[in-house]
């Protein structure tokens, strides 16, 4: 894969985090924390969680074209990444309370979610461009044979 | 190099002969133009030379540095290299869909989403066939005939 290909799906990733982050937190938060109120810093931690956890997509990166057992691999050890990231950030934030297990699975929860549904558009993005390639080819194959 | 053209009655065998001193590149170039334009290419299996039609190809792949040919049941090695035979095959409905690997578009019978953004393209042979992403826009414009 070419380097800027893979920089610009890092980047698309992390606006699609950035979302998915901001309303897992509030949705989370609404429940188990519904009476807290933030300054305008906390605007900011849904985009520094977003670009912490796109870094351990540099797992993905390889040169040469990777098998799809390859690829599974890759994505476990990823989200294993991304939960660790999410737990130091977790542990070391005053905000998060980790001394309650609940909140701490349940941010394992958000993030194995999280990252199942983004894997899950992804998919089905590809799929819609599968169908539209499956119409082309039949029109293909019927103009040449 | 002289180039004759000579006509002969329809009883006897139309044939092109190169007559040369030494197989250099370009007659190898002659050669192959010559076999693509008949619609074949030279291959090897058990140390036995094959002409394998082009249409009997299903894909082209290039494996440390040797190149081998896939028809529904066999594999040839060829001496060409994969970007030759990827400028020599384009008007035959061949299409790179990967670093390393050339596909004859009318043998793909589906194309389904893989991982990572990639496809996969099913053929006819029941085979599957990664389309790398970095490929996937020269396939979607080359079957929409653009």
């Amino acid at each position: 894969m070419e380097l800027k290909r893979f920089l610009i799906d890092m980047l698309i990733m992390f606006f699609m985090l950035s979302t998915l982050i901001t309303i897992a937190v509030s949705l989370s938060g609404s429940v188990f924390d519904s009476g807290a109120s933030f300054g305008y810093g906390a605007m900011m931690s849904p985009i520094i969680y977003a670009a912490l956890c796109v870094l351990p997509m540099l797992v993905m990166w390889s040169r040469r074209e990777l098998t799809p057992k390859e690829v599974i691999l890759r994505k476990a050890l990823m989200l294993v990444l991304v939960e660790a990231v999410i737990m130091i950030i977790a542990f070391t934030s005053s905000v998060i309370d980790t001394g309650r297990p609940a909140v701490v699975f349940a941010l394992i929860g958000i993030v194995f979610v999280i990252f199942v549904l983004a894997n899950i558009f992804s998919w089905l993005k590809d799929s819609v461009a599968a169908r539209g390639m499956n119409r082309d080819l039949e029109r293909f194959q019927k103009k040449h044979s | 190099m002289l180039v004759e053209v000579e006509r002969i009655d329809k009883d006897s065998k139309e044939v092109v002969l190169i007559r040369c001193h030494e197989v250099t590149e370009e007659v190898r170039e002659i050669e192959t133009f010559v076999k693509m334009r008949h619609g074949s290419l030279s291959g090897t299996l058990d140390a036995k030379q094959y002409e394998i039609p082009v249409t009997d190809v299903y894909y082209i792949e290039s494996v440390e540095g040797k190149t081998f040919l896939y028809t529904s049941d066999r594999v040839f090695e060829t001496s060409y290299r994969i970007y030759e035979l990827e400028e020599m095959l384009k008007s035959r409905y061949f299409l790179r869909t990967s670093k390393a690997m050339l596909i004859n578009l009318m043998k793909i019978q589906s194309i389904q989403p893989a991982l990572n953004g990639r496809f996969t393209a099913v053929l006819s042979s029941g085979e599957k066939i990664i389309i790398s992403r970095s490929y996937v826009k020269a396939l979607k414009a080359a079957l929409k005939g653009e």
